[in-house]
């Protein structure tokens, strides 16, 4: 069976001095936040970004919508 | 009634002391409650300041709590005032330590102030005392080739013999030692004491109490100016006929 394109986005940062990102990324397995989260925290530690939350998850649909404001961190992870 | 006069000199010297342990101890006191408050300013000051962090955590939970807030745009804003934000506590910090050394400066000058107090209370009661005493000898000077006896800073001219007695009776009072007229008659003469007679050793005080009692009235209480006349050298404010 094949999953349907899952997708997440998310809020990150890092400290000293404060940046803050919005970022899209594709979801692998169940198509859930906490899945999502637990893929999300080892990809953003890896470059020292730090998860806030996350927002939504969706399909293919929503991805339109966010590729503006995801910018440089549209489905970078 | 020896023994009496004995121990009524010990209560006096012992209260004495008491009093200036008492003193002492109250302005190590006030010097601790000084610093002590002033330390626990400082103390306060550092917790209340608030920390380069706070703004951050304020930026950084506007950001998580307001979904819509992701635009590339409103992200650099944010930053931006997360940025000034930070500068801002680092200008705080920088108060802190001004704030810091006037606190240090507060301290020494509010020490120095207790110390001077105090000070100043000692000397007013040290003069008030020296004022009711009429003179208070700080220093006896014996100078031999001059014959002449310095007490504080009046200069006393004296005979061979009244010097002779000063010294016979300085260096006994250096020793802690009371002499008897016949003893002192002795020293000076150079015989046993046994043999000398009292009476001339009263006769050598007598002589040295009247030099020296005249030369200290003249220059106490009746002045002699020259070719004018005498005067009272009194303020004339303490005069009071009864």
């Amino acid at each position: 069976m094949v999953h349907a394109a899952c997708y997440a986005d998310y809020k990150a940062k890092q400290d000293n001095p404060l940046r803050l990102h919005y970022g899209v990324i594709e979801v692998r397995g169940d198509c859930n936040a906490s899945n999502a989260e637990s893929q999300l925290r080892s990809a953003l530690s890896r470059d020292g970004w730090q998860l806030l939350n996350v927002v939504s998850v969706f399909d293919a649909d929503g991805l339109d919508q966010r590729r503006d404001s995801a910018g440089e961190y549209f489905l970078r992870y | 009634m020896d023994w009496i006069k004995e121990g009524t000199a010990q209560v006096n010297t012992s209260s004495a002391t008491e009093a200036r342990e008492i003193g002492s101890r109250i302005v190590i006191a006030g010097i601790a409650a000084i610093v002590l408050i002033l330390a626990v300013t400082a103390v306060l000051l550092f917790i209340n300041l608030p920390d380069a962090n706070a703004f951050n955590m304020r930026v950084e939970r506007l950001f998580v709590e307001n979904d819509n807030l992701t635009s590339n745009a409103e992200i650099k804003l944010l930053e931006i005032l997360a940025g000034s934000g930070t500068a801002f506590s680092d200008t705080l910090a920088s108060y802190r330590f001004v704030i810091f050394v006037l606190l240090v400066f507060a301290t020494a000058l509010l020490v120095a102030a207790v110390a001077f107090l105090v000070m100043l209370i000692a000397l007013n009661r040290r003069m008030g005392r020296i004022e009711r005493q009429g003179i208070e000898v700080n220093s006896l000077t014996i100078s031999r080739d001059q014959k002449a006896v310095y007490l504080n800073d009046f200069e006393f001219k004296l005979t061979d013999a009244a010097i002779e007695t000063l010294s016979v009776l300085a260096e006994a009072r250096m020793d802690d030692e009371v002499m008897t007229g016949a003893e002192i008659e002795g020293v000076i003469s150079g015989r046993d004491a046994a043999d000398c007679d009292e009476a001339a050793g009263a006769t050598r005080i007598k002589r040295l109490r009247d030099t020296l009692g005249n030369q200290m009235m003249s220059e106490l209480l009746v002045k002699n100016i020259a070719r004018k006349g005498y005067i009272l050298a009194i303020d004339k404010d303490v005069i009071r006929m009864i």
